[in-house]
């Protein structure tokens, strides 16, 4: 199985009460193991409060293949259903490329630092 | 894993034909690397390192479109093994490279998969994903032929393989501009052999 690491954290004082969770990725998502890593984002989603909003750090993410991107899409539906929202940050050219070419960042704003994207979710 | 490397020695006539137009160009011989994998997902990542690492260092083509071969080869072999090649059976990979013209392709599988395809249903599930994908897309599945591979490859062809697999074949032309200019969403091909 291929190595990835998912971890959360909690961002503090954020205006308004607002729920914001880090999800900070790193390594590569690919067949061998999204299915499984995925899991984790959907019990974070499904604990989360209405309204709950999501950065994800791609800062450290090498890969992301067809399936995952399937898997983003999911969770930024589920959020948003939710009243939230979801927002990428620090993600390298070749992510940022793969998710141009699928059309995401039409769906997800990116931003090239975690300040940024805290700024989007407060507006 | 199994891996051939052959070189040819003829220069093609766009080999040629890029040496007039340039002379200062450099061109080597066409490479050729076959590899054969098992239907494990688990081997993938290696193949993704060679292509990344392949394409920077044999082709021509910039790190840009090094990571997006790396993509197309994953997603090719991907499909190959959850629709082509049963468990125990095998894929192969084949790369030809000719340096500065252009990279290709192919990724053959058995047809031993309960989810067996020929070319002429791959061709049409690829029209139906291309329309279902004209506005915002919200699907979990599909992305990967129509978005991923088709739009970053100049050549895309379907071809059913003696004793029931499928092999696709893919081409992507270097062009200088390419490597400072996205290209995406400016092809549409479909060779059905």
């Amino acid at each position: 199985m291929t190595a990835v690491q998912i971890t959360f954290e909690d961002v503090a004082n954020m205006p308004g009460g607002k729920v914001v969770k880090i999800v900070h990725i790193v390594g590569q998502l690919d067949e061998s193991n999204v299915d499984e890593e995925a899991k984790k984002i959907y019990s974070l989603i499904e604990a989360g409060p209405q309204g709950l909003n999501i950065i994800f750090d791609f800062s450290a993410l090498e890969y992301m293949n067809s399936k995952s991107i399937g898997y983003l899409t999911d969770w930024y539906s589920k959020i948003s259903a939710m009243g939230g929202k979801v927002v990428i940050a620090m993600a390298r050219e070749n992510i940022l490329d793969i998710l141009q070419v699928v059309g995401l960042t039409q769906l997800i704003n990116a931003f090239p630092s975690i300040e940024e994207a805290k700024l989007a979710i407060m507006q | 894993m199994d891996t051939a490397i052959t070189t040819q020695l003829e220069q093609t006539p766009q080999q040629a034909q890029a040496t007039l137009a340039n002379p200062a160009l450099i061109i080597e011989k066409p490479i050729e690397i076959v590899i054969i994998l098992p239907t494990q997902a688990y081997f993938i990542s290696g193949i993704r390192d060679f292509t990344l690492h392949m394409t920077q260092n044999l082709t021509g083509f910039s790190e840009k479109w090094a990571f997006r071969f790396q993509a197309i080869v994953d997603e090719l072999c991907n499909n190959a093994i959850e629709h082509g090649s049963a468990p125990g059976k095998d894929i192969k990979i084949k790369f030809l490279s000719e340096k500065g013209i252009s990279l290709a392709v192919s990724v053959e599988d058995t047809g031993t998969s309960k989810e067996k395809m020929t070319a002429a249903q791959l061709t049409e599930l690829l029209k139906t994903r291309k329309q279902m994908m004209t506005g915002q897309y919200l699907g979990f599945r599909g992305r990967g032929l129509p978005k991923i591979i088709a739009e970053w490859t100049d050549e895309l062809v379907f071809e059913d393989v003696d004793g029931g697999g499928i092999r696709v074949k893919i081409k992507k032309y270097l062009r200088k501009e390419e490597d400072t200019v996205s290209s995406v969403g400016t092809t549409n091909h479909i060779v059905l052999k």
